[in-house]
């Protein structure tokens, strides 16, 4: 099904390398939108995530470093990276080769566009 | 806070999924409001009051499901200001037990959700056949029955 965030999700999932995009709610862990890869457990991936980010988040604020923008979580067979607004979050999921840099900044510019 | 049980083989399953989904009160019960194991309450009185509404909430839930859509709803949310509760069946053996899930901001329905399918394989792979086969009490030997699981709970029995 086509939503508004869909071609949010479409850019990120071009990228070699990802295996998934999807917009997720902050609050609740679950999917908005999504892009994804057979085989890809998007709704582990979302709750998941977006706990995580939501932690980052207060990590951030209690640091007193402001709002968090990018987070990437880099492990040995594959990379997580989000970014977000207020209420929802950008979460990308992607093999290692892939391309960060660029990731990054598509990302960023995507997220500007979440309520 | 404490895990009680009055079938051990709730403890394993329940304590896994309050650490996973990181709840504050979680409390597997019979539909018919007969408690099986709970953690997060102190006090009896509080878990007969938890498991007569949830009871009777998922029968509301339940009827509602079957009337619109012909089978009853499968898990039931509700969002409060600070609170959230979660109401979902689990399958066990050929019977259905409900788990009634409170959690704050540390959790997420996503996260509730996705524990859940996992605390289902658990109740699934640890239920023992025999406690299928016994029905859960009713009409004469349901307060009696109901009594002597909530003694279990908080070591009165």
């Amino acid at each position: 099904m086509s939503t508004a965030f869909a071609p949010l999700t479409e850019s990120l999932i071009r990228h070699r390398g990802v295996l998934g995009a999807m917009v997720v709610g902050l609050d609740d862990g679950l999917i908005v939108h999504s892009t994804l890869q057979i085989g890809v457990n998007g709704n582990a991936f979302a709750a998941l995530t977006a706990s995580l980010y939501r932690k980052a988040r207060r990590s951030s604020n209690a640091a007193g470093f402001g709002a968090t923008g990018f987070l990437e979580l880099a492990a040995e067979q594959g990379r997580v990276c989000t970014a977000g607004g207020k209420e929802l979050v950008l979460v990308v999921v992607c093999e290692s080769r892939v391309n960060v840099g660029l990731l990054r900044v598509e990302l960023l510019r995507a997220a500007e566009q979440l309520p | 806070m404490k895990f009680s049980v009055v079938a051990p083989w709730v403890e394993t399953p329940l304590k896994q999924f309050v650490d996973d989904a990181r709840v504050e009160i979680a409390v597997l019960m019979h539909p018919t409001g007969q408690v099986l194991g709970q953690y997060g309450f102190a006090r009896s009185v509080d878990v007969m009051t938890a498991c007569a509404l949830a009871s009777a909430i998922h029968s509301t839930s339940s009827e509602l499901g079957r009337q619109l859509e012909g089978q009853p709803f499968s898990a039931l949310h509700y969002s409060g200001r600070d609170r959230q509760i979660f109401l979902g069946t689990i399958p066990a053996h050929g019977s259905t037990l409900v788990l009634l899930a409170v959690f704050d901001a540390e959790s997420s329905l996503g996260l509730v959700q996705l524990f859940l399918e996992e605390f289902k394989a658990r109740v699934a792979a640890s239920t023992p056949p025999p406690v299928s086969e016994q029905a859960p009490a009713m009409a004469e030997n349901f307060e009696r029955d109901l009594n002597r699981n909530l003694a279990q709970l908080f070591g009165r029995a």
